[in-house]
């Protein structure tokens, strides 16, 4: 059992909070500030949902939390620590990212997938042993992923695909969560199975953040969300708080009502965003 | 963890690299096949029964010099050779996340050979023979930072497969140029030997530069082993391998200067051979799958095999005289390519 153990810092139930403050980043020969100015945290328990039109900023923030950018402005820490003085492999056991989309040249099964999960837990010469195949196979099972495990990834549907890759993140054992857009060209049920499988993520004690376009299961699984809005914050809060129409009218530029969820379940009450005809703004005045 | 094993029925599923030894220890009998047969074969006239004999300690003894002093030295040289140019193929590869990235269509065995050339041309390299390598690896290393420039500039928003292709051949045309013109300066025979040479020669090989290329070889080799894992994440994709724990830019780092290295020692040792980088990690990719685990010892493994025979059929298809290797492994590897790049194509 050769785990590096002077990182040891990461103990198995390190739940750390992921914290930004402050932060800005402006994209090389971009005229606009793609983030500017704002501050969060994610906290165990926690599912955090970050929302806005296209172009926001909601990607940036996602690469500037995970430690893909450096931001120009501000710190990210997770608890005290800040984030770049983390070595990468404990990083990565700490705070999983599932990035919007990935490609290789070179086709994999998923079981090799996620698999890769395991690599900040092993050393170079290190294989893969007994607790590694069990935490694999209890990731691919979590994501309803276990049939598929022999199979090519190319060859399979973009739910498929993604339950993988989510299982990988899983492999990882990271008490922190980030997803980026994950129900993108997802059908109906997939993003349904997706945001349940989230919720019980959290109910496990994990500190999700996830970027999503979807308003509506946002505002009914979310604990709070971030609405962005050309790189500020625009809005925070309880999905009550934060989804008025107002400010979604203006943020989004498109006329819109809310509606109570009409359940039954859990859900009911949360709100749900109806957008109307473009018109319908004019006809109401 | 290796200890609490006995739990390992349900916990050990398939498709987990269990069958990697067997898979190289099959490799293995390959290259050991291959090496006798390039022993045993030759323009000489001498067959496997005087590779037996002499084994066995019934030779005589000028069948013995010819088996041990002349084809030995070779073959060991070209199994060292092309075992480097698989693994160093493999590796280019997966840092490139391209099919068609190899040492000699990246230029990189281009630029080591003009590092060879010059060294030799100034005369220290017939001094000090080991010197030759050195300059091979820092020709080796300034074509790969030059192709990696010239495709990074050429290519806006990421690095396009194909630009990166187009830049490694000018850069290899760009080398051979001035290869030529460096020798044009050298008296006729030098420059017949240095032509053949370009082309991939393991003929002038005693045990010399042999032993320098395996002194270079096992400690480049032993490192770019132990990124198998981090090349599997790679090939996902810088931003994904980050996220997953991989220290990107140090790995990249370190596995240039390993890859460079052994391209280098193997230019300055066998001169230019190439396709072998692309052709072996591809056949075994198709074989066995994608996982560097198996994939990098497995490339190193059948690229000497591969490289044996390439040797063994340049010595004998116009026997008594000699074709250079790299002549067999471009008719090759050639077409290999063109049917790697048009699947790419299609995509």
């Amino acid at each position: 059992m050769k785990r590096a153990v002077g990182e040891g810092v990461a103990s198995a139930d390190w739940r750390p909070v992921l914290r930004g403050d402050g932060l800005a980043y402006t994209h090389p020969r971009a005229p606009q500030p793609a983030v500017r100015d704002i501050s969060l945290s994610v906290a165990p328990g926690r599912l955090l949902a970050v929302v806005g039109p296209n172009g926001a900023g909601k990607t940036t923030l996602l690469r500037l939390l995970s430690g893909a950018l450096v931001p120009q402005a501000g710190q990210v820490r997770l608890d005290a620590r800040p984030l770049h003085k983390l070595h990468d492999r404990l990083r990565a056991r700490a705070l999983a990212v599932v990035p919007q989309s990935e490609s290789s040249p070179f086709p994999v099964t998923v079981r090799e997938m996620v698999g890769m999960g395991r690599y900040p837990h092993l050393g170079p010469w290190e294989r893969a042993g007994s607790l590694d195949h069990a935490v694999v196979e209890r990731a691919l099972d979590r994501c309803a992923a276990g049939h598929l495990a022999e199979r090519q990834l190319a060859r399979l549907s973009g739910g498929e695909r993604q339950r993988a890759r989510i299982a990988r993140a899983l492999a990882q054992e990271a008490p922190v969560l980030l997803l980026d857009e994950p129900t993108g060209g997802l059908d109906l049920r997939f993003r349904m199975e997706l945001f349940h499988l989230l919720r019980e993520l959290r109910a496990d004690g994990l500190a999700v953040l996830v970027i999503t376009h979807d308003l509506n299961l946002a505002a009914r699984f979310a604990d709070r969300l971030l609405l962005l809005d050309q790189g500020r914050a625009r809005a925070r809060g309880t999905p009550e708080e934060v989804l008025s129409g107002d400010t979604l009218e203006e943020v989004y530029e498109w006329p819109l009502r809310l509606v109570p969820h009409p359940g039954p379940g859990s859900d009911t009450g949360a709100p749900q965003t109806v957008p109307l005809r473009k018109d319908a703004a004019d006809r109401a005045e | 963890m290796s200890t609490d094993g006995s739990a390992g029925g349900p916990g050990q599923p398939r498709g987990t690299p269990s069958h990697t030894p067997r898979r190289l220890a099959l490799l293995a009998l390959a290259a050991l096949v291959a090496l006798a047969l390039s022993v045993s074969f030759g323009a000489s006239g001498l067959g496997p029964g005087d590779l037996w004999r002499t084994l066995a300690g019934e030779a005589d003894p000028a069948t013995r010099t010819i088996l041990l002093q002349l084809r030995l030295p070779r073959a060991a040289l070209a199994a060292l050779v092309g075992g480097a140019l698989g693994i160093a193929g493999c590796t280019f590869q997966a840092l490139l996340r391209n099919p068609l990235a190899e040492p000699y269509v990246l230029g990189v065995s281009g630029g080591a050979a003009v590092g060879a050339v010059a060294v030799t041309v100034t005369g220290i390299g017939i001094i000090l023979p080991w010197t030759l390598p050195l300059g091979a690896f820092a020709g080796a290393l300034a074509a790969m930072a030059l192709v990696l420039q010239i495709a990074r500039r050429a290519s806006p928003g990421g690095m396009d497969t194909r630009v990166l292709i187009l830049a490694g051949v000018i850069a290899g045309a760009f080398f051979n140029a001035i290869i030529l013109l460096l020798l044009s300066m050298a008296d006729v025979e030098s420059f017949r030997s240095a032509i053949f040479w370009m082309m991939g020669n393991l003929s002038a090989s005693g045990w010399g530069s042999t032993a320098i290329l395996a002194g270079l070889l096992l400690p480049a080799t032993a490192v770019v082993l132990s990124l198998a894992r981090a090349f599997n994440l790679l090939s996902r994709g810088e931003e994904v391998a980050y996220y997953l724990g991989a220290s990107v830019e140090r790995v990249k780092l370190i596995a240039y200067v390993a890859a460079s290295l052994m391209v280098a020692a193997s230019v300055a040792a066998g001169g230019v051979i190439g396709f072998v980088g692309l052709i072996v990690p591809h056949a075994v990719r198709i074989a066995w799958g994608n996982d560097h685990r198996l994939l990098l010892p497995a490339s190193f493994l059948a690229g000497t095999a591969f490289l044996l025979l390439a040797d063994t059929a340049a010595r004998i298809v116009v026997a008594p005289a000699e074709l250079p290797t790299g002549v067999v492994t471009a008719v090759a590897g050639v077409p290999f390519f063109v049917i790697l790049l048009m699947r790419g194509g299609r995509r």
